[in-house]
Formats: C-alpha cells, sequence, structure tokens
C-alpha cells in the first residue's frame, strides 16, 4: 500500500526540466491588468516585468522555470483582480503532489 | 487511597451532570453556517510571507507583544523548548544575510547542476551527486529551496529580505517528542499576531546556516542544548496584499455515520 509507486519513489526530477519541474503558478490576464506596477514591487524574485508602450502598460511574468517562490503576494496585491494563481506547482517521481484538489478560494460553510 | 477513589469516581461520571450541579451552565457558542469569517479567521486567511517590507523600524513594545503570544503557545508536555533571539540592527542583519549568501554560493555552487550547461562534464558530475544527496536528504534538496538557494546566489532573492526585525527561535533539543513541531506552533501563535496587528511576517528557514558557523552562534548566544530552528522576519509590508487567494484544497477521509467519505 503505497501512493507513489517504487519507480516514482526512486526518481528524483531534474531541476532543469519544465516536463518534470512545474514550479510557476502565476497567470496574468492582460484584459484587466492596468498596469500599475504594483505586482513587479512586490515580487521578491522579480519574475514579474511590465511590458507594452508608454500608457499601455501590462504585466507579465519574465521566466516560467526556477524564478517564482510561489508567494502568490502578487495576487493578493492586485486591485483589478488581474493576477490568479491558477496551477499548483508541481514535480514527477519522489515529489510527486499528492491528494490535492482544485483549486479554490476560502469557502464558508 | 481516599483521594484516588474520587478521581475514580469522577472519571466515571458525566462531567456535564457535574457541571450542571455544581450551578454554573459553561456557554456553547452556536455558530450559524454560512457565517461569516470572524477576526481570528480572517487573520488566517489573509496572513502572506512578506518579503518586502518598508525601512521604518517596528517599535519594541510591539515586538515584546509578539513574544508574549509566543510564550502562551501549546507544547508537548508544556515543555516550551524555545528561546528567542531578537536582532533590530540593521548592519547585524545584513552581516547574517552576507554569511547565509555565502552558504548558498557554496550549496549552489556543490550541488546545482542548472549552473552548467548541459553536456559538459560538471553538469554531469554535479547531477550525479545532487541525485544521491537528494536521496540522502530529500526534505532539504526539494527543488523549490534548492532553486531558492540559486537564485540567492546569483544575488536574485534575499534571506533575510531586508526585514528590519529578526525575531530567531531557538530550540532546545532535550524537548519532549518533537521540538520542532512545538517552535512551529509558538511561531504561528507569533505569525498570526502580527498579521492581526498590521504587520508582514516570513518563516526564514535559511537561518539553519547560521549553526554552522561557530562565530555567529557565540555571537547571537546560541550555546547547546540550543540550536536554531527557524527565523521570523517582522516589519511593515510594502503595499497592502491583503486580498484572498486561491489555494489547493486537501483530500479529508471523513468518517461519519459508519461511513466513509472522501472531501476536497
Amino acid at each position: 500500500m503505497a501512493l507513489l509507486s517504487k519507480a516514482e519513489r526512486r526518481h528524483f526530477p531534474d531541476w532543469d526540466d519544465p516536463a518534470q519541474c512545474i514550479f510557476y503558478r502565476v497567470e496574468i490576464d492582460p484584459e484587466k491588468c492596468d498596469g500599475c506596477k504594483l505586482c513587479t514591487v512586490v515580487c521578491p524574485t522579480n519574475v514579474l516585468e511590465l511590458y507594452g508602450e508608454k500608457g499601455n502598460k501590462k504585466a507579465r511574468v519574465k521566466e516560467t522555470i526556477r524564478g517564482c517562490a510561489s508567494c502568490n503576494n502578487c495576487q493578493a496585491i492586485c486591485e483589478t483582480g488581474a493576477i490568479a494563481a491558477t496551477r499548483p506547482y508541481d514535480f514527477v517521481g519522489f515529489y510527486r503532489q499528492l491528494g490535492r484538489g482544485e483549486f479554490a478560494m476560502p469557502r464558508t460553510f | 487511597m481516599k483521594t484516588d477513589a474520587t478521581a475514580a469516581a469522577l472519571r466515571t461520571e458525566d462531567p456535564e451532570e457535574i457541571e450542571t450541579e455544581a450551578g454554573h451552565r459553561s456557554k456553547v457558542i452556536e455558530v450559524p453556517e454560512g457565517a461569516a469569517w470572524n477576526a481570528v479567521e480572517d487573520a488566517m486567511l489573509r496572513r502572506r510571507s512578506i518579503r518586502k517590507y518598508k525601512r521604518r523600524q517596528v517599535p519594541a513594545h510591539v515586538i515584546r507583544r509578539l513574544l508574549e503570544v509566543a510564550r502562551y503557545a501549546p507544547s508537548q508536555g508544556n515543555c516550551q523548548p524555545w528561546k528567542f533571539v531578537v536582532v533590530r540592527d540593521a548592519d547585524v542583519i545584513q552581516a547574517m544575510e552576507d554569511f547565509c549568501v555565502e552558504a548558498c554560493r557554496k550549496l549552489s555552487r556543490s550541488l546545482d547542476y542548472v549552473n552548467y550547461p548541459h553536456g559538459s562534464f560538471k553538469h554531469f558530475f554535479t547531477r550525479a551527486k545532487a541525485k544521491l544527496f537528494n536521496r540522502l536528504q530529500p526534505n532539504m534538496l526539494h527543488p523549490v529551496p534548492m532553486t531558492a538557494v540559486t537564485l540567492i546566489a546569483q544575488g536574485r532573492f534575499t534571506v533575510f529580505h531586508r526585514a528590519p526585525t529578526l525575531i530567531l527561535l531557538l530550540v532546545d533539543k532535550r524537548g519532549i517528542g518533537t521540538p520542532e513541531i512545538d517552535i512551529g506552533i509558538c511561531g504561528t501563535n507569533i505569525v498570526l499576531a502580527a498579521q492581526s496587528l498590521g504587520l508582514g511576517t516570513c518563516w526564514i528557514g535559511f537561518s539553519k546556516f547560521l549553526n554552522q558557523s561557530r562565530d555567529w552562534c557565540v555571537r547571537l548566544g546560541v550555546e547547546e542544548p540550543y540550536e536554531i530552528c527557524q527565523a521570523i522576519t517582522v516589519g511593515y509590508p510594502v503595499g497592502n496584499p491583503t486580498h484572498l487567494i486561491a489555494r489547493d484544497t486537501h483530500e479529508t477521509a471523513w468518517f461519519e455515520g459508519g461511513k466513509k467519505e472522501i472531501l476536497y
């Protein structure tokens, strides 16, 4: 009885292979983003940047792997709700996430 | 042995009946379905790990207040296996930062194969070493902290996040059962109280590097049987990161009415 197979337990994912390690979980909706720059200020690893011409700047994720610390402060600080943490980080093999359901906002019961 | 007999009788009696006979009925708080979050729950839901701080120092009495609630944390057998070291001098925190950055640099250089180009001997050799160490220390060499180690080594991430105040949580290794868990509970009191007072906090696991330096142990007064277990940075957060966010839901087995259900 084990949730990880023997092969999985022996396999440690390659840190630089995006197929084995998903680090980032931030998605930005350019429709809603008003380019206020708050998320780029609060991001501890400076993964977010502004792009576009002056007056119509939008935020985006600079690098896809090896950067985001998954602190979610960009979503917590965004006034327009343009940023969402939609994907949990996940790894193959030994570090595979177990027993997770859907991403959800705080629910009242 | 009269007292023992009374104790045995008390164990078999219904505590609720005794309460009624004593003449005072304790209050039961009724929580209606779908009720809004109370202040404590709200602090828990809105707490974020803050890594960008204002330069303004937190008043000393507020830090004393946080340590006061920490003292009342539950611990195994009430052993309270903690000791606090508070550092509020920017130059000392910076020196600690420099030490931890150097430790990360060494660790990154010796284990993180991503530093070396694919196909090179260095990449091959370091990767083989990392896979072995990964197996020996799977918790420490998880991909997430290893990424942080390299980011710190590259100067793209900080250890103590230039926070104005740092609380080091020392663990008494002789504590009952699993003293590290008690440190976690104690720190949670600090973190939640800080959140409710408008302060930002962040747990710093990399502070453990300081244990490796005899100089730092002497300077900070970390002596056997104590060692640094975790640290918490405290300061005023930049911006207002208080919006609610989405998070993973976790599988929960629910046993009731002779059935088992899986909830999320």
